[in-house]
């Protein structure tokens, strides 16, 4: 009995043991992310967010390269050299299907995006605007709204008719505006064309109320958008719609009246005198208006980069070796226009192969890892946007719209000098300013929003056919997780 | 009655002292079948004298008048005390210790009589499985315990078998069973972060492995509660014997060769193939032509030299064990190099392990293990794990695809190399291969290193006959470090260069406390309560650098000169796991048996509010043989229990640390940090649920000569968790959220039979046998959704359906090749017959019916499900034969009822540049030909299956292989007594050595994905299979 006496101890200790478990490790939480309840906490993290944003639109999928590429390659200025099926071959010549993989992971981040923008801004009412102030709730809403406003934009350019057809009467896209994350509604039927265009609209108009006029920084000026960033898009927005008048009257907002064309206002936006400058470190110009910036650190990933698929690989012996020589440019497309002079700073863009004399775009040429910005707004597409709309608004051979086209040329061609005089009809003026977008802004994703937003045909290439724009494979068709599971999408004629 | 014996002896003791001289006792030691014991240690209780027994097993001693008592010992038996006193010759008769029926069985927190087991639970013990040419324990378990299946995915060494007791129990979570190792239960799984596997269980030393128990019902793992669905895996180290210290030498050297292997084109083939491909494709302008090599001779490259090569393997280990009656220890060291079939893939474990035991008085036993290990496992990218079967690396693949008419070095002997593909010397087409294999194995290298340490203490108070108290505290620390360096100059690294280095850290403490209570009252209620307390917590935390643009090629060493930093292997998670649990077993004179099993669990990584559950089983047994009215056929069925269970267990393994939550992840805009949006919550997430039935009965015959279980299993599955995808619209990240939504369900039945066949002193003959079915049902998915189907990387080969069993073969049908034109005829969605023509002329489609008219092309969209991939039988058949000093063993395993996908032969058919398997030239060459292979067109990969997978390339999976074969020697203990050796076994043995199957690949038992639950049963490029054999030699001294 006395033996017992002395193990009650032990027994004791046993039951103490058994009862000191440490309860509150079962609400362990992550120590390396943020909760989702945490996360506007303070300012930083709202200002986080906000980069997370625009982070979120520059994925590799999206406008870290293969957005503007899918637009490029479903013209007609490039031949596919690879026949690879991950670089998008299906795109080029037109055999996409609804599991193709740009159809689905192209949907897939815009709608992030999109999503991340709504979370942001439910966020931002329920505690954000408290947090961070006034002045920059203001700021940071009109971003996040821009953001929004960009990718619907950027989403009806593939996966919705365009604009002239039926007067934005066509099928649009699934318009989303409050944030999502738990279980709920899969099912959302497809606005009407015009009616996501009237919501990219009124998200970039409030933008423009509401971004500040500039940043603290060069670099964030070209990055981050600010009020001139939402105007120049507008005049894209406008110019896809047809709708001239608004396009000079956004664009006036932001470029003068005579050349020098610059904006007056706000981030003073001009262009660069030499254009490789534009597209070489520190990418800082006043021509930039919007690109996304990347470090060795921040690379767009594996086969999205542009210079992955337009510059040319090591194999083809060029110097510095950066791409992987997807796609070279067509020698009898705009190469062969008689106007675009051999002395134009931009033909130092085009690279000749020694041995086979294949061309190759290299605008975007670091290597090698892949840390070239992707421009998506530049001044130099504002002034060719009010150009054209001048000519078209007022049928007539524009006196500042041969100016506007003259300042973008002569950057380059110092030797050529449009007058009005140089165009007999108000359709030769527009011919040539459609062939100096083609000329400038090659590379960086307009070729097919151009062809679409005024009916085009996409002429053919290689042993492609044209696409007249009657035909489905005019737009692309619309992601097939999409139509599986949201029961009120339909899809693409 | 004692103070009566006490008197008595002390009568006699003064007896003796009168005499008080030395005496001498004789006598005969037998084994329980009535032969002679050689070698059975005498020694004299309480005194270090002692004597052994001789060949016919008899012994003379000499004890002095104080001698009372006789120990006697062999290893493998019983030890026996007999008395001396008043005696001068002793019979006596030793019991094996491990004889099958009367063994004990590691159940959780305890042990039990074999017999009195209600619950399933198969053992196996570490003798079967010791010494064998594997890297870990599990990968010998095939065919050795009724309903566990086994299946080595490919010759890749440390890559971890599919291992699944009773079937498949999960869609999205692990299946893989619970390990639990000496009380700690283990982390699982393939650690490695970079080519190299590496399967964590390998660090366990199969030579220190006791038994190994695997718990399958309710009722066996309802102890385990919130982790027991997939089964319960018992691991028990072995612990030292009081007696003599015995040391034992193990060891063995091996041959790996691979078997099997495809046969391919030679290069003279290999033309005529391709060249005739060119010729249908109307391709003029390119041909493939020979080039000649430094011999002057056209090359003609068998690809395999270069990546397959005969391995080289050895293994030691040594181990001490002993001990005095209260302290007993055990220690062991091993080391073992292995090559596998796959050049450079070596694997190198050091493992040394220390066990003590000390019953320090009565009432208080102490003790505890330790083992320190370190492995190393390198592999080139063997393109044979999950996520890597169409790497253009894949050194499975690669000697399938490239070309035999070009060579890996130029005549000038440098690498044979265009950009970063294999030159193509004189062929005149753009591409002859992938990546040239040689400098990539040459230059490129992973390698995974782990270290880890597993051990706990103990502390047990036995206060009172009938409580016993137990705490024990456990830890596993594992730090895995992963090496990859890839070359600029070719492969995946080409042409910037790459080094990554991670470290990854999984730290695991384990706390548990028990009490049990045992008694038995009136004689005939025996009761047994346990009851107890367990916590445990997990971290992981990894980081890393992944360094790319090497400035000079000289740097291979993430230490070295690169251009670009960034970081890999970032992780940090913890998780929490606090339980009580309980169990009761109580039975009436061993005749009926009563078990209930309870455990909650808590679990941090489950949301708020969800993360309490609850879980039991409960089971009884009948031991009919012991009624009396039995006792008729006692003579014949000695004993026949009937048994059954039920009960509910979860599934929680594989769920991250915080998938609970809604989170924001870093991020980098440009130069800025970014928060993004990275994973919705899923914050009414629970276990998975299993409801276990089990029913059957165990038999022993002829005095337990052939002895038997026969059990009848069905698992219903509910509440399975399941990535429901979303509208991607809603733009969450995923585009799937986590909810408990499927139900399944595994039924079968299981027998096992041993038998003692012969048992004659000079030969033996013991065989067991035993078989599972498996059906497996999914019977419901999310709502609206009936089905989804899951990828093998770049292909789609798996369907999940309701009604059918997970993970089905979903391809599209065909009709063979028309005799008229060479065309292979597809069936479509709408049943219709349409044949292909890779090449057709302008303005003609590929796709017609049969009457010529054009047809909507087929694709995956016509696929239909066809053929499943999960066995519908398995199980083995041992043999272990004894004759006079030799020994002899064959374990046979099978499967059957189940097909797999041969992708590697859609490949091997693929009419691109790739290399074909020989039966292309078997293909249509003019009408009427009668051939499975259509005619051969340049570029075409759609006829046989590589465009979109076909029924062709499902074939049927069944099998018998020889999986094990030795023959041993023990030298005689009449040699051996004079070199003081206790025992010396030679023997030679074969693993892998002979297959019977259909399958037309090297192997049927594969798996390309893993331990993928839903997409099984696919073979796609994986390297083939090692067959090795090895000669060994066992000592004890």
């Amino acid at each position: 009995m006395k033996l017992k006496k002395i193990y009650i101890l032990p027994v004791l200790m046993a039951l103490t043991i058994t009862s000191s478990c440490k309860r509150e490790l079962l609400d362990a939480s992550p120590t390396t992310q943020i909760i989702e309840s945490e996360a506007f906490d303070t300012p930083e993290r709202i200002l986080g967010q906000i980069n997370g944003l625009y982070a979120s639109i520059k994925s590799g999928q999206y406008l870290g390269g293969r957005y503007i590429v899918y637009n490029e390659i479903r013209g007609d200025e490039f031949l596919n050299e690879l026949t690879n099926g991950v670089t998008g071959l299906q795109t080029w010549n037109h055999t996409l299907g609804t599991n193709t993989a740009e159809v689905v992971n192209l949907w897939n981040a815009g709608y992030y995006a999109i999503n991340s923008a709504n979370l942001f801004l439910d966020g931002m009412q329920a505690k954000g605007n408290t947090v961070a102030g006034d002045a920059l709730a203001k700021n940071y809403n009109g971003e996040a709204r821009f953001i929004r406003g960009l990718v619907y934009f950027h989403l009806l350019q593939l996966y919705a008719r365009p604009y002239w057809d039926g007067n934005g009467a066509k099928e649009g896209l699934p318009l989303r505006l409050t944030g999502n994350k738990g279980p709920g509604a899969n099912d959302l039927k497809r606005s009407t064309v015009a009616e996501v265009y009237a919501q990219i609209l009124s998200d970039l108009t409030f933008a423009e109320q509401n971004l500040p006029l500039n940043y603290s920084t060069a670099i964030l000026n070209v990055t981050r958008a600010h009020r001139n960033t939402a105007i120049a898009l507008k005049t894209r927005v406008y110019l896809a719609m047809q709708q001239y008048a608004n396009v000079i009257t956004e664009a006036n907002k932001i470029v003068s009246a005579s050349a020098p064309f610059t904006a007056t206002t706000g981030v003073q936006h001009k262009l660069e005198a030499d254009i490789t400058n534009v597209f070489k470190s520190p990418y800082t110009t006043l021509e930039s208006i919007f690109s996304m910036p990347f470090t060795a650190n921040n690379l767009p990933g594996t086969q999205n980069a542009l210079a992955h698929y337009f510059a040319p690989s090591a194999t083809q012996f060029a110097v510095p070796a950066v791409g992987n020589g997807e796609y070279s440019i067509k020698t009898t497309g705009i190469l062969a226009d008689g106007g675009w002079k051999l002395t134009d700073k931009r033909r130092s863009f085009i690279w000749t192969h020694p041995t086979n004399s294949k061309r190759y775009l290299i605008k975007y040429q670091t290597g090698p890892a892949q840390t070239d910005n992707v421009p998506v707004i530049r001044y130099a597409e504002v002034l060719l946007n009010l150009a054209e709309a001048l000519a078209r608004n007022t049928n007539s051979v524009d006196a500042r719209a041969v100016e506007l086209l003259n300042a973008v040329r002569q950057r380059s061609d110092p030797t050529t000098t449009f007058t009005v005089a140089s165009f007999p009809t108000v359709q030769d003026l527009i011919s040539a300013i459609l062939i100096e977008r083609r000329i400038e802004l090659i590379g960086e994703g307009f070729r097919s929003p151009d062809l679409l937003r005024l009916g085009l045909t996409i002429p053919g290439k290689g042993n492609v056919n044209a696409i007249n724009p009657t035909q489905s494979e005019y737009i692309w068709p619309i992601s097939a997780q999409e139509l599986l599971n949201n029961k009120l999408m339909t899809p693409n004629p | 009655m004692r103070k009566l014996l006490a008197l008595l002896g002390g009568l006699l003791l003064f007896y003796s002292s009168l005499l008080a001289q030395n005496r001498t006792i004789t006598g005969k030691v037998t084994s329980d079948n009535g032969s002679p014991l050689p070698n059975v240690s005498v020694m004299i209780k309480g005194s270090s004298t002692g004597t052994t027994t001789d060949s016919d097993g008899n012994f003379t001693l000499t004890v002095p008048p104080s001698a009372r008592a006789l120990i006697f010992s062999s290893v493998g038996m019983d030890l026996v005390e007999v008395s001396i006193v008043n005696r001068t010759t002793v019979e006596v008769q030793l019991k094996p210790t491990d004889k099958d029926l009367q063994e004990v069985v590691v159940v959780g927190y305890g042990t039990q009589k074999r017999k009195e087991v209600t619950g399933a639970v198969s053992s196996v013990k570490g003798t079967q499985i010791a010494n064998l040419p594997v890297q870990s324990f599990d990968a010998t378990l095939g065919g050795r315990a009724a309903g566990v299946q086994i299946t080595v995915p490919n010759g890749l060494l440390n890559n971890p078998p599919v291992f699944r007791v009773r079937g498949t129990n999960s869609l999205s979570l692990s299946s893989y069973p619970l390990i639990v190792v000496d009380g700690v239960p283990s982390f699982t799984g393939d650690v490695s972060q970079v080519n190299a596997v590496a399967n964590v269980l390998s660090s366990i030393n199969p030579n220190d492995i006791e038994s190994i128990d695997i718990l399958k019902d309710a009722s066996a793992t309802a102890i385990y509660g919130s982790r027991a669905a997939n089964g319960v895996v018992l691991i028990t180290t072995k612990k030292g014997k009081s007696g003599n210290t015995r040391v034992v030498y193990d060891g063995w050297a091996g041959w790996t060769k691979p078997y099997g292997l495809w046969e391919l084109l030679n290069a003279e083939q290999y033309m005529t193939i391709k060249n005739e491909g060119l010729t249908n494709a109307n391709i003029t302008n390119q041909k493939f032509l020979p080039t000649n090599g430094p011999d002057g001779n056209p090359i003609d490259t068998r690809w395999y030299d270069y990546v397959y090569r005969t391995g080289f393997s050895q293994s030691h280990n040594v181990s001490m064990s002993g001990g005095s009656q209260g302290t007993t220890f055990y220690f062991s060291a091993g080391y073992t190099d292995q090559e596998g079939i796959l050049v450079k893939n070596d694997f190198t474990r050091k493992v040394a392990r220390v066990t003590l035991d000390h019953k320090a008085n009565k009432i208080l036993t102490l003790g505890g293990t330790m083992s320190y290990s370190n492995e190393v496992s390198k592999s080139p990218n063997s393109g044979s794990v999950p996520g890597s079967l169409f790497s253009t690396a894949g050194l499975g693949r690669i000697p399938l695809v490239t070309a035999p008419n070009v060579s890996p070095y130029k005549n000038d002997g440098t690498y044979n190399l265009l950009g970063n593909a294999i030159g193509v010397m004189n062929n005149t087409t753009g591409q002859v291969g992938f990546y040239n294999p040689v400098p990539i194995i040459d230059l490129n290298r992973a390698i995974n290193e782990n270290n880890r340490i597993l051990g706990n203490l103990y502390l047990m108070l036995k206060p009172v006959k009938w409580l016993t108290l137990r705490t024990q505290y456990g830890i596993d620390n594992l730090n895995s470090d992963n090496e990859l360096y890839w070359s600029p100059i070719h492969g995946d690294g080409f042409p910037r260069g790459n080094a990554t280095s991670t470290l990854a850290k999984y730290k695991r403490w384990n706390w548990t406390n028990t009490a049990q209570f045992d008694n038995v009252f009136a004689d005939k209620h025996t009761l047994s309560v346990l009851i107890g307390s367990e916590q445990q917590r997990t971290t992981s935390d990894g980081f890393g650098l992944s360094r790319q643009d090497v400035t000079d090629p000289f740097f291979t060493d993430v230490q070295g000169s690169y251009v670009t930093p960034n970081t890999a292997g970032l992780m940090r998670g913890a998780n929490y796991l606090l339980s009580a649990f309980g169990r009761i077993n109580y039975d009436y004179e061993k005749k009926y048996f009563l078990t209930l099993n309870g455990r909650q669990d808590e679990y941090s990584a489950l949301p708020e509010g969800f993360k309490k559950g609850e879980f039991w089983g409960v089971s009884g047994a009948w031991d009919i043989a012991r009624e009396k009215f039995w006792s008729k056929l006692e003579n014949v069925v000695n004993s026949f229990r009937l048994k059954a269970s039920y009960g509910t267990v979860g599934n929680i393994g594989g769920l991250g640390d915080f998938s609970a939550f809604s989170l924001y992840a870093g991020g980098l805009y440009g130069d800025r940090g970014a928060f993004l949006y990275n994973q919705p919550p899923s914050d009414s997430l629970q276990w998975e649920t299993s409801k276990k039935f089990d029913i059957g009965f165990a038999f022993g015959l002829f005095n337990d000569r052939i002895t038997g279980e026969f059990s009848y299993y069905k698992n219903d599955i509910d509440g399975l968790i399941y990535r429901i995808p979303q509208a991607p619209s809603r733009g969450i990240p995923g585009n799937a959220l986590l909810q408990n939504v499927g139900s399944m369900f595994n039924k079968g039945i299981e027998l096992t039979l041993n038998a003692s066949v012969i048992n004659k002193r000079d030969f033996s003959w013991n065989a067991s046998f035993n078989i599972a079915t498996n059906k497996n049902e999914v019977t419901k998915l999310a709502p609206g959704i009936d089905e989804f189907t899951t990828a093998s990387d770049l292909e789609t080969v798996n369907i999940t359906r309701v009604g059918e069993p997970l993970g089905s073969f979903f391809v599209v049908r065909t009709a063979g090749v028309n005799p008229a034109n060479g065309n292979r005829i597809f069936i479509n969605k709408a049943g219709q017959q349409v044949q292909y023509q890779h090449v057709v002329p302008a303005g003609q489609s590929r796709w017609k019916f049969m009457d010529g008219s054009t047809a909507p092309a087929v694709g995956s969209q016509d696929a239909v499900l066809y053929k499943s991939p999960i066995p519908t039988y398995f199980g083995g058949f041992d043999n272990n034969f004894k004759f006079k000093n030799f020994d002899l063993g064959v374990l046979l395993t099978f499967q059957g009822g189940n097909y797999v996908y041969n992708g590697t032969q859609a490949g091997l058919r693929d009419q691109r540049f790739w290399n074909n398997h020989t039966d292309v030239l078997s293909r249509w060459t003019k009408a009427g030909d009668v051939t499975e292979i259509p005619r051969i067109i340049f570029g075409d990969n759609v006829s046989n299956g590589s465009a979109f997978p076909i029924d062709v390339n499902v074939e049927k999976g069944d099998f018998i292989k020889v999986r094990n074969i030795y023959v041993g020697y023990s030298l005689p203990r009449s040699i051996l007594s004079k070199a003081n050796i206790t025992s010396a076994r030679f023997y030679i043995s074969g693993q892998n050595v002979a297959i019977i199957r259909s399958y037309s690949g090297p192997d049927p038992e594969v798996s390309s994905n893993g331990n993928g639950n839903t997409n099984p049963g696919v073979d796609r490029n994986s390297i083939a299979n090692g067959r090795t054999i090895t000669v060994g030699l066992n000592v004890g001294f």
